[in-house]
């Protein structure tokens, strides 16, 4: 096994181990017409927007950027989806025989399989935007996502005109709280995952990412095109995000511009941290260990919730869970450590 | 000719950045006084500074900070948290001075911390800043989760003072054009800053670590302890400008300030300054800080746009400044290495992309201004001083609520909030009677008996007396609502509270609200 997947799988093996202390029954899983719930299978259900997030920001972070604007792009699809399944909402007045249409929950203005394609298009052109920034302008990946993540917000308000949609078409609900024995969600993590592993290891192009992340200008000498590279990676990232949006949204059964993936860049970012993959400096990554640290991240979050912690005050918490990981990974703290430890032991 | 004029921008090209965004600012605003008759009132751009001070404060720091080649993300949550933490302060008693000064001393450690991990454990500014803004803004939820007012006699009087323009007032009356102590706190602030960068040794070796890291070490500049100092200087200007905010605003809250960052950082560039490090002035800060007022002003006299509209507006012009800026840097490298040959197509390449941007750019401000000079303008627009819609919530009226189920009403539903800051009370009554009441205004309705059957049908429906249904409350947004619901039915009686935009909150609560707001009347 990947020697990167210890790390993670510990965190994660001792948080659920302080969540079986402190939720009493923690691993019991019940079976209801046929479908497994429990505590367990909520942390994974809830985790999966954070896991779409991360695969997409492994990729991004493994060519040496980051990607802030995820949750924007997550509100702007969410925006996108709800307003394609019902235009009407937005309107001023409308005839008895539309204003029913409004809470119909068979109702779609678009169908299905159109709506969730346009919304997908619509979050990877954002991933394109950032990429294009990145690599054709040359604008640090932290600044260029950075006028994503705050412009995003206001384009989502703009799309649904300021108004929190209500969703009640029932399929599109599925794709948030549908259940086939797991929550459909996972699936939707699992096919995402099989995908982009199967296209990152199964090709060149996992290589190239890494190759670019831990030196662009050499990978451009031996011939790699490093900025399409990028490019690709932020379109993923992107892509990644509006799925996550879909499912964020599905699951509330609103589009909500100013709330939906609120600070989930900072989770997405942390999931990937802890998976291994270096902040910063790009290089390695494992998309298998960022699922896992996403994970940790949700069970963090539940656990906090549970400990009665603020939603918000959490922030603060990763904001020390970043510092910290980097830290440990960091050559410099390392080496300090190293050093303190020989100089105690010199001490007496 | 041409190449006299081509010979004179490549000898100043330094300036070129500087220039267009004065030009720009200039440009905006008389576009806007020409638009608008209102903006020609001098009081307006006094305003525009006076609303803005606290942005050019934490932009001065931020200038240091990327002319010395890093970035600092972290001001808009030491910026929150001061507001909040100084709040939390005043409200316990504590005395106004020293609060100040504790807070300035909290934001400059907080600076030495960050520019201590970047400077000597070699963390990446922008890591270690997103990780500082993190903890920053949760610390803010950790002291209080709502909004804390402030009324404070040294806080008002930082405020609330007017220093009188002479020749644009009348002395006697105290009437007339004015400028606020906190204008002249950023402007210090910001002279201070721009002396001490051209003048001074330190702000020398500020420009030469961003120009290059390696060969100032090589010079034998203390590049770590600049670093921190620098990071440090920038945490005292952000908590300064935290406290000019908390003053302004009067209140403090962990969620103020949110994508303040990203305007910091937009001033900076716009003001020429390069991402990249080691060259531009501080003095171009001024100028991006005013274009981004003006811009809000526009948009506020325009009176029809929303607020958002600032976010994206900001998000573009940063896009064009730095996409210009990065052009231009890369006909600098250009002209170095000419002589590594195949310069001739790389060059009209790079020319073809100069002019792209440029067109873009022109492009789209020009779009933005005709479609500005185009959209209606709602109602004469707003006064000269008008501010950004945030509001904080009303408290729930519980007693209110009471009163209204005593005499007979089987639902009560209270809402506040909002981008218009209104706190509406309704009460239905089982005879079909429904009376709102919104502060200045009431309204009545008469509905069907039966239609007030069906509304308590559906609410029933949805499990409102079920465990399914329970408060939930998380600090709202700017825009969003507090919902407050007390349903009698059958006996029994049960308040529900939530906020717009809560994921938290239970999915059939938003479909009880929406069932109430279908049949309550609106006022207007």
């Amino acid at each position: 096994m990947d020697s990167k997947l210890f790390f993670p799988i510990m965190l994660l093996g001792l948080i659920l181990l302080f969540d079986s202390a402190l939720v009493p029954g923690f691993f019991s899983i019940q079976t209801r017409d046929g479908n497994l719930y429990g505590s367990l299978i909520d942390i994974f259900r809830n985790a999966s927007t954070i896991m779409l997030l991360s695969i997409g920001m492994t990729l991004v972070i493994a060519t040496g950027g980051v990607d802030l604007s995820v949750g924007a792009v997550m509100a702007i699809s969410a925006s996108v989806a709800a307003l394609m399944m019902n235009p009407y909402v937005l309107a001023k007045e409308l005839p008895p025989h539309l204003l029913r249409l409004i809470n119909d929950p068979n109702f779609t203005f678009q169908p299905l399989w159109v709506v969730i394609l346009v919304t997908l298009l619509v979050a990877t052109v954002c991933g394109l935007w950032n990429g294009m920034l990145v690599a054709y302008v040359r604008i640090q990946p932290m600044v260029a996502t950075l006028i994503l993540m705050i412009a995003g917000r206001g384009i989502a308000q703009l799309i649904t005109n300021g108004v929190r949609i209500q969703i009640f078409y029932e399929p599109y609900a599925y794709i948030g709280q549908g259940w086939a024995i797991l929550p459909f969600s996972l699936y939707l993590v699992a096919i995402v995952y099989a995908i982009t592993w199967v296209s990152t290891r199964r090709t060149a192009i996992g290589m190239f990412i890494e190759s670019v992340g831990i030196n662009a200008r050499a990978s451009f000498f031996s011939g790699i095109n490093e900025r399409r590279i990028k490019l690709l990676a932020y379109a993923i990232c992107g892509l990644c995000a509006g799925l996550a949006g879909l499912v964020a949204s599905a699951n509330i059964k609103t589009s909500d511009a100013n709330n939906i993936g609120l600070t989930y860049e900072l989770d997405a970012i942390l999931a990937v941290v802890i998976g291994g993959t270096v902040l910063g400096a790009g290089g390695r990554f494992s998309l298998l260990a960022s699922l896992i640290g996403a994970v940790v991240m949700q069970a963090v979050t539940t656990s906090m919730y549970a400990l009665g912690v603020p939603a918000f005050a959490l922030q603060a918490i990763k904001g020390l869970v970043v510092i910290l990981v980097i830290l440990l990974y960091s050559d410099q703290a390392r080496s300090l450590l190293r050093r303190l430890g020989t100089r105690q032991e010199a001490a007496p | 000719m041409s190449e006299r004029a081509a010979s004179l921008i490549a000898r100043n090209q330094r300036f070129i950045p500087l220039l267009a965004t004065a030009g720009l600012a200039v440009a905006a605003y008389l576009f806007g006084a020409f638009l608008y008759p209102g903006m020609r009132d001098p009081q307006v751009f006094f305003n525009i500074l006076s609303n803005n001070s606290y942005l050019l404060i934490s932009a001065v720091g931020m200038t240091l900070v990327i002319l010395s080649g890093g970035i600092d993300l972290s001001v808009s949550g030491v910026v929150a948290l001061t507001t909040v933490a100084s709040a939390a302060m005043l409200r316990d008693g504590w005395n106004g001075g020293l609060v100040v000064l504790f807070m300035l001393l909290m934001g400059m450690a907080l600076g030495a911390t960050m520019g201590g991990f970047i400077a000597y454990l070699k963390v990446q500014p922008f890591i270690a800043t997103l990780a500082g803004m993190w903890f920053a803004r949760g610390m803010c939820f950790f002291i209080s989760d709502d909004a804390i007012a402030i009324h404070h006699p040294l806080m008002r009087i930082l405020s609330q003072t007017r220093i009188l323009i002479p020749g644009l007032s009348d002395p006697t009356t105290q009437r007339g054009d004015f400028i606020t102590i906190m204008t002249v706190l950023s402007f210090l602030v910001l002279f201070v800053a721009a002396l001490a960068a051209q003048f001074t040794r330190y702000g020398r070796s500020l420009y030469a670590i961003g120009g290059d890291e390696q060969s100032a070490r090589l010079m034998g500049l203390p590049v770590p302890t600049a670093k921190v100092l620098v990071y440090t200087i920038n945490g005292f200007c952000s908590a300064l400008a935290g406290i000019v905010l908390a003053a302004f605003v009067a209140s403090g809250h962990g969620l103020y300030a949110s994508g303040f960052e990203l305007r910091a950082i937009a001033a900076v560039v716009m003001g020429g300054t390069s991402l990249a490090g080691g060259s531009g002035y501080v003095i171009g800060t001024l100028f991006g800080v005013l274009i981004l007022g003006i811009t809000q002003t526009l948009i506020q006299f325009n009176g029809s746009l929303s607020s958002w509209w600032t976010n994206i507006v900001i998000g573009l012009l940063t896009f064009v400044f730095i996409a210009v800026q990065s052009v231009l840097a890369s006909r600098k490298g250009r002209r170095r290495g000419q002589a590594a040959g195949s310069a001739g197509q790389r060059a009209s390449r790079k020319r073809a992309r100069l002019w792209t941007v440029a067109a873009l750019g022109v492009i789209g401000v020009a779009a933005m201004g005709l479609w500005l000079a185009r959209s209606p303008s709602a109602g004469g627009g707003p006064s000269a001083t008008a501010e950004t819609g945030d509001c904080d919530l009303q408290p729930f009226r519980q007693d209110l609520a009471e009163s209204l189920v005593q005499s007979g009403a089987l639902i009560a539903y209270e809402r506040n909030g909002g981008p218009r800051c209104i706190d509406e009370v309704y009460a239905i009554f089982p005879d079909g009677r429904i009376v709102g009441d919104n502060g200045a205004d009431t309204v009545e309705l008469q509905v069907g008996q039966e239609s007030i059957e069906t509304l308590l049908a559906g609410i029933r429906e949805f499990g409102w007396f079920t465990d399914e249904m329970y408060s939930t409350w998380h600090t709202p947004c700017g825009q969003c609502y507090g919902h407050y619901l007390t349903v009698v039915d059958g006996g029994l009686e049960k308040t529900v509270k939530g906020v717009d935009g809560g994921t938290d909150a239970p999915a059939d609560f938003w479909q009880v609200i929406s069932l109430v707001k279908g049949i309550v009347p609106d006022f207007d």
